[in-house]
């Protein structure tokens, strides 16, 4: 008996649909948790983090990136 | 790793205080060479355009359509938007995580190893070693290079990423992270194959297996290597260009996750109507559907990111940049979904309607934002003030007429040629029944094309010259500024926002406060493990069905391998890039059947190593071919196409007819595709006098048609084998069949 016979028997299908299920319970936790109330702080700190980080010399008449 | 360590003095009550330096000489040096690849590129990409154009810019073997098209499609995506996301990754990994790289030698190696790789590329696709997989042409020792050369790139950021100094991991981060992880499986699994000499080889997989592994690959080939890591790209460099935060982090973080998770199933919906199974190509065009809103809410985020800086946006072109780039990638997301819906997809697959949307996201998205990250990066890199801004305005506004000079005529191409196929005269004929009908009624649109794409390369001269200007007024030696930042905690501290907040009570709270999702986060390896779960599981559930559920792929008792010589032809073929014009699947629509004959089955196909159903029709499919036409005809054709077809735009292969063919390398040829399963019988012991045999046949043939004489050990013999063997296997009797001749 092939693989491919042993695989075709145990129907699964369902696998699939389970596993899409599974991510969308995932994805939703994730969703769910950034509405949280407790993490809004750490979320509007961390969404500056790419500005607080540059201390190269400034080369350009732009104003500086301060937090 | 050179950071020093220098614990510092009077800050004992606080964490050990670090110094630093970041490696922006490396950053330099992708810099240089995106500029460098991209402008290669675009000039082959302008060659290959003017070929089509007219024929007559074919002008040698190594250097006609065929050859140079990959060559265009890998310099572009790899070798400039490669080398694009490691200037900006290298740039804001080591700022982001506040520290330097894990190791500079390995950095090195990776920048080194790549351009390498493309060097070879850029030598060996012109030779016509190709695997024939679109992106995934470079055959098994190049492969091997860029696997290697992957892994220390993703040993080198997962590294630093472990001896980071800032807790949290930014978004743009994540980002990185999945197109690494995500590349590395793509590229190792697509490429699996068995070799028959240095440079050639064939696909582990056969037929429908292929065809899945392949735009699996090839889909996620745009979503991992064009749009994961560009939007990691535009969520560190758009806000620093507006100087203000991502419009929302909690749309970037959903933006991030359902990527992840949906684009991993939308390969299929590059096979519709082919011989896939009808259940995968619906699994694809509905996860591409569902790609819509995590598309759409990403670019609003990246628009919005400019809330309260839009006046800038007049003044300032890296913002004019930026705005494009995101204004592209909403455009050609919101096109991509489209073209995935099954309808839509039966009259722009195949045309130049698939071209312009992959140059709206090619052109505007990771051009644009490759540009104005790059001018951006250029007064900070080279610590000198950028030469010029009337330049880059200049270059803005050239390149945005050259994209909407060169996609308005390739979707007015694409749009023509499909209603053209598809349309029937009053008595239910076919209204174009000569093919080349539909090819040269496009040939004005090829030439605004090449107008269009010129433009787009003045601005890149523009680029380069502003780089080159910036690069000339810079300090005698670079300033490297020593940071300073504590190190992590081995043990994770609450920060001080947390500290004094309320104990939790209820059950929900205490769940939302133990901040696993932040856990996550914080522990680099375990989140780029849960990341490379997630793909791999998806992919798994989309591909083991099709490999392993025999019912997938009902066999024909008439197909059988192809023999000696065919197999030789068939490599011509491939090595000449033929598929890149010509289909070998024809759709089950009346239009196609009327055109090229019986409908294309699942079955046909299972010893196709590598499938070689193509994915644009510049030329007719060759499916149902054999038979079609007298050897003759096809030694003419092939010497020069304008003497059969007066109007074609097929480039000449007049040494075909010069060039004599290897029969003692068929050997090999066989003894792989023997390896792989296919039952080649006797054909492992005696491939080359099998081959002559029929060679011998094919020759005496021509010449009683009143062709050249002497053709028998040339390689058209092989390619008149091949071209008359496409599709004669359905015809057959079953009773008639012997093994592989």
């Amino acid at each position: 008996m092939k693989l491919s016979d042993i695989m075709g028997y145990a129907n699964l299908a369902v696998y699939a649909e389970v596993a899409m299920v599974i991510f969308l319970i995932v994805f939703l936790a994730i969703a769910v948790r950034l509405w949280l109330p407790g993490r809004q702080q750490a979320l509007r700190d961390a969404a500056r983090l790419p500005l607080d980080d540059d201390p190269t010399p400034a080369a350009t008449p732009r104003g500086s990136t301060h937090g | 790793m050179s950071s020093a360590v220098l614990p510092m003095e009077g800050a004992a009550a606080s964490p050990r205080l670090e110094s630093f330096s970041y490696d922006d000489e490396i950053v330099r040096k992708f810099l240089w060479a995106t500029f460098i690849w991209g402008l290669v590129g675009m000039l082959v990409g302008l060659i290959v355009a003017l070929q089509l154009a007219n024929p007559i810019f074919n002008q040698t073997e190594w250097l006609s359509f065929g050859r140079l098209r990959p060559l265009h499609t890998n310099a572009v995506i790899f070798a400039f938007a490669g080398n694009a996301f490691f200037t900006g990754a290298y740039y804001s990994t080591q700022r982001l995580l506040k520290a330097r790289m894990f190791s500079d030698a390995l950095s090195k190696f990776h920048f080194w190893g790549w351009q390498a790789i493309i060097v070879s590329a850029a030598l060996t696709l012109p030779l016509g070693f190709t695997q024939a997989k679109e992106y995934a042409e470079l055959e098994w020792p190049i492969d091997i290079a860029i696997a290697v050369v992957w892994v220390a790139f993703g040993i080198n950021f997962v590294g630093t990423m472990v001896k980071r100094r800032e807790r949290h991991l930014y978004v743009a981060l994540w980002f990185y992270v999945a197109s690494i992880v995500t590349v590395a499986i793509l590229h190792i699994f697509n490429n699996l194959s068995m070799p028959a000499g240095l440079f050639k080889s064939y696909s582990i997989y056969a037929g429908v297996q292929d065809a899945f592994m392949q735009w699996w690959y090839g889909h996620n080939a745009v979503a991992f290597f064009l749009t994961t890591p560009f939007l990691g790209l535009m969520y560190y460099f758009m806000p620093k260009a507006a100087e203000g935060p991502v419009f929302s982090y909690k749309l970037s973080i959903l933006h991030f996750w359902s990527l992840v998770f949906l684009y991993i199933w939308a390969g299929p919906h590059h096979l519709h109507y082919t011989a896939l199974p009808e259940w995968a190509s619906t699994v694809g065009m509905l996860f591409s559907v569902m790609l819509w809103a995590p598309s759409w809410g990403g670019m609003i985020n990246g628009l919005l990111t400019l809330r309260g800086a839009w006046h800038k946006v007049a003044e300032d072109p890296i913002l004019k940049f930026f705005v494009l780039a995101v204004t592209a990638y909403g455009m050609s997301t919101f096109e991509g979904p489209l073209l995935s819906i099954k309808s839509v997809n039966a009259l722009a697959h195949y045309t130049d309607w698939i071209i312009a949307h992959v140059h709206t996201g090619a052109l505007g998205w990771n051009g644009f934002l490759t540009f104005g990250m790059v001018y951006w990066l250029l007064p900070r890199l080279f610590q000198t003030p950028i030469y010029s801004k009337r330049l880059m305005e200049l270059h803005f506004w050239i390149a945005t007429f050259g994209i909407l000079l060169y996609i308005v005529a390739i979707y007015s191409a694409g749009v023509t040629q499909g209603l053209m196929w598809r349309a029937f005269d009053e008595t239910g004929r076919l209204a174009y029944p000569d093919f080349v009908e539909t090819v040269v009624r496009l040939l004005p649109m090829y030439w605004l094309r090449v107008a269009g794409g010129s433009l787009y390369i003045v601005g890149m001269l523009l680029f380069g010259w502003n780089i080159l200007m910036t690069w000339r007024k810079r300090p005698a030696k670079y300033e490297v500024p020593v940071i300073t930042a504590p190190a992590l905690a081995k043990k994770y501290v609450p920060e001080p926002s947390h500290v004094g907040a309320p104990v939790p009570a209820g059950l929900w709270a205490r769940f939302a406060a133990a901040g696993w999702h932040r856990t996550w986060e914080r522990m680099p390896i375990t989140f780029t493990v849960l990341t490379t779960i997630a793909v791999v599981v998806a992919s798994l559930f989309e591909i083991i069905p099709t490999f392993l559920i025999r019912s997938n792929v009902p066999t024909i008792a008439t197909v059988q391998p192809y023999t000696p010589l065919e197999l030789a032809g068939r490599d011509l073929y491939i090595a000449e890039g033929c598929f890149n014009c010509h289909s070998q699947m024809v759709r089950p629509f009346r239009h196609e059947t009327e055109r090229f004959g019986e409908y294309s089955k699942p079955g046909e196909s299972v010893y196709e190593h590598p499938f070689l159903w193509g994915s644009r029709r510049i030329g007719p499919d060759l499916a149902r071919v054999g038979g079609k036409y007298p050897h003759l005809w096809h030694v003419r054709h092939f010497e020069n196409p304008p003497s059969i077809t007066a109007r074609s735009i097929m480039p000449a292969y007049p040494h075909f007819l010069t060039k004599t063919l290897d029969f003692e390398q068929i050997q090999s040829r066989v003894d792989a595709m023997a390896m792989l399963g296919v039952p080649y019988g006797d054909a492992v012991n005696q491939a080359p006098a099998m081959a002559r045999a029929q060679a011998t046949e094919i020759a005496a043939e021509i010449e009683r048609q009143g062709g050249p004489a002497g053709l028998g050990d040339k390689q058209i013999v092989a390619m008149v084998a091949y071209m008359q063997r496409l599709g004669m296997d359905l015809k057959r009797q079953p009773t008639t069949v012997g093994v592989a001749k």
